[in-house]
């Protein structure tokens, strides 16, 4: 698309958002009975500590709900492996802070189906501590799951940093690394890893308050840990849609600023 | 005239020993006179005696005499006249000039058969058995009254088929005058492949060669089909005799609009180059093109300084535009499918934010894009085949004009479907809309949108055949394939199908239901509406199952190519038409009749329209073959062309669905491409066939009787008819001898011998 054209679609854009500011009225009533679209589904596991932060996830959700069209349950829907529902719920988060115990051979190849068909998995080590802990188990486990798969630093311009926001930090209670992981499949990325305890930024309590806080970045890293946790959500639900090539100059022009 | 020859029937030493017989017979006979008569007497006698021994010798000798009568026959000759539509070009540069209508190569042989003060037929018909024939594609008598209004209409000259024929037909001691400009287009053009000929030919040369003018668009490559979005490449031959140092120009045409041109600086007499076009089309169908090069001043020919071809363009892909009104499992694994599927080129929106989101970040630092309405809903809509709205309502991003657009997309063609959610049917808005009438189910404005219930898929009737819902070929195998689908949760209710219903949703164990996958058709185009957007499910859901995400994924990538139309998806197919018919030959159609069901359509009532290169329309009517829902038709084209083949059918006055072709109807040759004169395959026929070849322009008086001393020489025409008499039977020599013996016996009986 050259400038001319996306000079010209921007302002049908405007075009557009005039006419949406004068509809706001009927998309609210519509909004009103939107049915759940998407649910929050935490694995439980054996051993460890599989629910680090029990009150992380209302915030995401309320955030995800205000900030995209994504109608979602703000309760998360804690979930085994050999839960027969798991694929309801492709999006699957795991968290941790300690070792845990290995998953049973049919666990291993439910998650293996389960995120070659099409599943998410965002992994979330709630200690912060490479190579120990929840880090060392889930690491072990990835492997069993994809004998012949690394996990790799997601670039940059990986669609899971575009879906929504154009990410250029992630972040997290703490910045063990300034940079996500993934193991990528064809041209999706099923399985994204964070080791700066995402679940810490997004938990707060029942009065509001954050329970902890974020260092070094503080209120900023918690936003980026915010950000990134919409982004991975949208990132599941639309794959690669931002790598679209309708898409393509707007971010390159808005990166470049 | 009559000459004397001798048979000899009795060997000649026999002869001689009667003659020395003879001999010693008269000399014993003189020397036995001798005494008694006088010497004058005896000799007398001796002679008379010898007269008749010498006569019966000569009858011995078998003398006969041989008559000869001379006759002279009219000798065979065919007059055979060119009147292929080449010979319909100008004779010569000189008759281009001017403004009259230029004399035409038919008009010079006709000038020199019918002109002067005894024309050249009449002196053909008096010295000789003529037999007039016209050829083109073949040869056929025609009389010499007739000859002044033949034309030049031949479609091909099939010369040497036709000099071959007419030889056969005048015998052996014929001869073939043929007026032509050599022009050949059947299988045999050249001197070198020549058959023999059995009797002289005398060709006259029509059309000059020196002078000759002309400029043409020749040895045209374009591919039959092209891809929409694909350049193609146009490729000819510029052939220019006659233009040295002229500039000529080429002009591309699709229809009436010009899409290229360009220069070409002739630098020869006998000038030729290759021009390539490139063009990328951009709409599907069957396109016309004209590549024109304008008449020269001077030129011979003007009909092949244009040549028209046809292109059909055909989608690569199918391009599919999605609108989805929020990020959602159903617009991921419909995205995958859509992506999985290498004949679909996806264009996908989906809402990530709506009005009454408000973020944190300025909008750069966002990756959202204005939504193109415009663009998208104005000007690119024709370029896609398909277009889902997935749980998408349009009502808070654009007003209805946009739908009156898609309804026109759908109305013209194109294919819409519509998939459940919270934004769709009437929870969209759509039961008010511009689209109510388009969407294959009934809307009333109230329908809802139920979450949480436990639905399961079944097969209806037409969804046991109809192609989208055929995810086995074995039909009890896929009535097994649906009843194991994931039971669904969500539904958008509906007051019922307009269309075709495919599936019912249904509580797990209940009968009957309420639509779930209804197709329809609006316009030329096709319409699908799922009352779910749980379709996602048999996706995931089935591979938790341990089963295939096949079933999903063939369920889109059938709805995809039934929705765009898909050949093999139409209920009424044409099957393929060969394009190398020529005019005159029987061409055989067939066309495969489905029902909605997708079954055979056995009585269904089939029309068949031909458009032909003039685009006048031709109607016939296809009969049931023996194969259930085969339909037959024969058809015989009466000129070359680019003709469109449409069919439709009907069963009990319900239109089934229409199909269309294009064909080509051409000689193996062109006619009307290559109008130089052809002198040199002329004068080979004259020399194999040892005849005369005579230009035309060198024709006049003594040219007949040269022919006919040619003829003379190589055949006569006069006839000698030969009688023998034979001379031993004949009365005068028998009373000869008898009077001579009659003399010699009376001088005997006077001179007292006896």
């Amino acid at each position: 698309m050259d400038r001319r054209s996306f000079i010209r679609m921007l302002s049908y854009g405007l075009v557009g958002s005039a006419f949406t500011a004068r509809r706001l009225g009927a998309a609210e009533q519509e909004g009103k009975a939107r049915p759940i679209q998407f649910v929050f589904a935490q694995m439980r596991y054996r051993g460890g500590d599989w629910n680090p932060h029990p009150l992380a996830i209302t915030p995401l959700m309320e955030e995800l709900m205000l900030r995209t069209s994504v109608e979602a349950a703000t309760a998360r829907q804690e979930m085994e492996l050999k839960n027969p529902n798991l694929f309801s719920h492709p999006f699957l988060y795991i968290a941790g802070k300690y070792d845990f115990d290995p998953f049973s051979q049919e666990e291993i190849e439910v998650l293996r189906r389960f995120l070659s068909y099409g599943g998410f998995l965002l992994a979330d080590d709630a200690l912060g501590q490479p190579g120990y802990g929840f880090d060392k188990s889930f690491r072990q486990q990835m492997k069993r799951v994809f004998p012949e798969k690394e996990f790799t630093r997601l670039p940059s311009g990986h669609a899971a940093l575009r879906s929504y926001y154009l990410m250029r930090r992630v972040g997290g209670t703490r910045m063990v690394r300034p940079y996500i992981e993934g193991i990528t499949l064809g041209n999706a990325t099923p399985v994204i890893y964070c080791q700066n305890d995402l679940g810490g930024a997004w938990e707060r309590d029942q009065l509001g308050n954050w329970v902890n806080s974020c260092s070094p970045g503080g209120e900023e890293q918690r936003r980026d840990a915010f950000h990134l946790g919409i982004n991975l959500i949208l990132y599941a639900m639309t794959e690669n849609y931002k790598e679209d090539l309708i898409h393509v100059p707007f971010i390159r022009r808005r990166l470049s600023r | 005239m009559k000459d004397l020859f001798f048979i000899g029937t009795i060997p000649w030493w026999a002869i001689v020993l009667i003659a020395l017989g003879a001999l010693s017979a008269l000399a014993l006979q003189f020397f036995s006179l001798k005494p008694r008569l006088s010497g004058t007497r005896s000799a007398l006698l001796i002679l008379l005696r010898g007269m008749v021994f010498a006569l019966l010798i000569f009858l011995l000798l078998s003398p006969a005499l041989l008559e000869r009568k001379t006759t002279k026959l009219r000798r065979p000759l065919a007059l055979l006249l060119d009147t292929s539509q080449s010979m319909g070009f100008a004779a010569n540069s000189d008759s281009t000039q001017g403004g009259a209508k230029p004399r035409s190569r038919l008009d010079l042989a006709k000038e020199k058969l019918l002109s002067g003060k005894e024309p050249l037929i009449q002196q053909l018909g008096r010295e000789y058995d003529l037999r007039i024939y016209q050829f083109g594609n073949g040869l056929a008598p025609v009389g010499a009254d007739t000859l002044p209004q033949l034309s030049a209409q031949g479609r091909g000259t099939r010369l040497l088929e036709a000099l071959g024929e007419a030889s056969g037909q005048i015998g052996d001691r014929g001869a073939l005058l043929v007026f032509s400009d050599g022009i050949a287009n059947s299988d045999i053009k050249s001197a070198e492949d020549l058959p023999s000929f059995p009797v002289p030919i005398f060709p006259v040369g029509l059309g000059e060669t020196q002078g000759f003018i002309d400029i043409r668009v020749a040895d045209l490559k374009v591919p039959e089909f092209a891809f929409r979005g694909r350049e193609i490449k146009i490729d000819f031959a510029l052939e220019a005799f006659g233009l040295a140092g002229r500039a000529v120009p080429i002009y591309l045409n699709r229809g009436q609009n010009l899409l290229s041109s360009r220069n070409i600086s002739i630098d020869k007499d006998t000038f030729t180059q290759r021009v390539t076009f490139s063009y990328t089309p951009k709409e599907i169908g069957s396109h016309s093109f004209t590549l024109t090069v304008p008449l020269q001043p001077g030129e011979q020919i003007s009909q092949n300084n244009q040549q028209q071809f046809k292109i059909e363009v055909q989608r690569d892909k199918i391009r599919i535009l999605t609108l989805s009104g929020a990020p959602s499992w159903n617009y991921r694994f419909l995205r995958m499918a859509l992506k999985q599927d290498p004949s679909v080129d996806l264009v996908s929106f989906v809402f990530l934010r709506t009005p009454t989101d408000s973020v944190d970040v300025p909008d750069n630092q966002l990756s959202l894009i204005p939504f193109p309405i415009d663009e998208l809903f104005l000007e690119e809509i024709k370029n896609f085949d398909v277009i889902f709205m997935d749980d998408f309502s349009y009502r808070s991003y654009f007003n209805t004009l946009y739908l009156e657009k898609v309804r026109d997309f759908v109305r013209d063609g194109g294919g819409l479907a519509m998939l459940g959610g919270a934004r769709s049917f009437d929870s969209g808005g759509y039961g008010e809309s511009p689209l109510r009438e388009v969407v294959p189910v009934e809307m009333n404005g109230r329908g809802t949108y139920q979450t949480g219930a436990s639905l399961r898929a079944t097969l209806t009737p037409p969804g046991k055949a109809h192609p989208i819902t055929r995810l086995l070929p074995d039909p009890r195998a896929n009535e097994e394939a649906w009843k194991t689908m994931p039971y669904l949760t969500t539904l958008n209710q509906v007051v019922r199908g307009k269309g075709e219903t495919l599936l019912m949703a249904a509580p797990e164990g209940a009968s009957g239901g309420t639509p779930l996958l209804t197709v329809g058709r609006y316009g030329k185009g096709r319409t699908l509406a799922l009352m779910t957007n749980d379709l996602w499910r048999w996706n995931f859901v089935a591979v938790g199952g341990r089963e295939s995400p096949q079933n999903h994924l063939k369920l889109i990538r059938q709805s995809v190519r039934w929705l765009a139309q898909e050949p093999s998806f139409e209920q009424v197919q044409i099957q393929p038409v060969g394009d190398s018919n020529a005019p005159g030959e029987k061409m055989d159609f067939k066309v495969r009749v489905l029902k909605d069901d997708f079954t055979p359509a056995e009585h269904a009532r089939v029309r068949l329209r031909i458009v032909g290169p003039e685009g006048e329309p031709m109607n016939l009517e296809a009969l049931a073959a023996t194969e259930p829902g085969d339909y037959r038709t024969e058809f015989i084209p009466t000129r070359e062309g680019s003709y469109r083949l449409e069919a439709e059918a009907q069963l009990s006055g319900k239109p089934l669905g229409k199909d269309r072709r294009s064909f080509r109807v051409a000689f193996p040759y062109g006619e009307l491409e290559d109008g130089r004169p052809r002198p040199e395959l002329l004068k080979a026929i004259a020399e194999k066939s040892q005849g005369q070849f005579i230009p035309a322009s060198e024709w006049n008086e003594k040219s007949l009787e040269r022919i006919s001393a040619k003829l003379e020489a190589q055949s006569p025409s006069q006839i000698v008819e030969q009688r023998q008499i034979q001379l031993w039977s004949n009365l005068w020599f028998f009373s000869l001898i008898l009077a001579l013996l009659c003399i010699e016996w009376w001088l005997r009986r006077k001179w007292g011998l006896v």
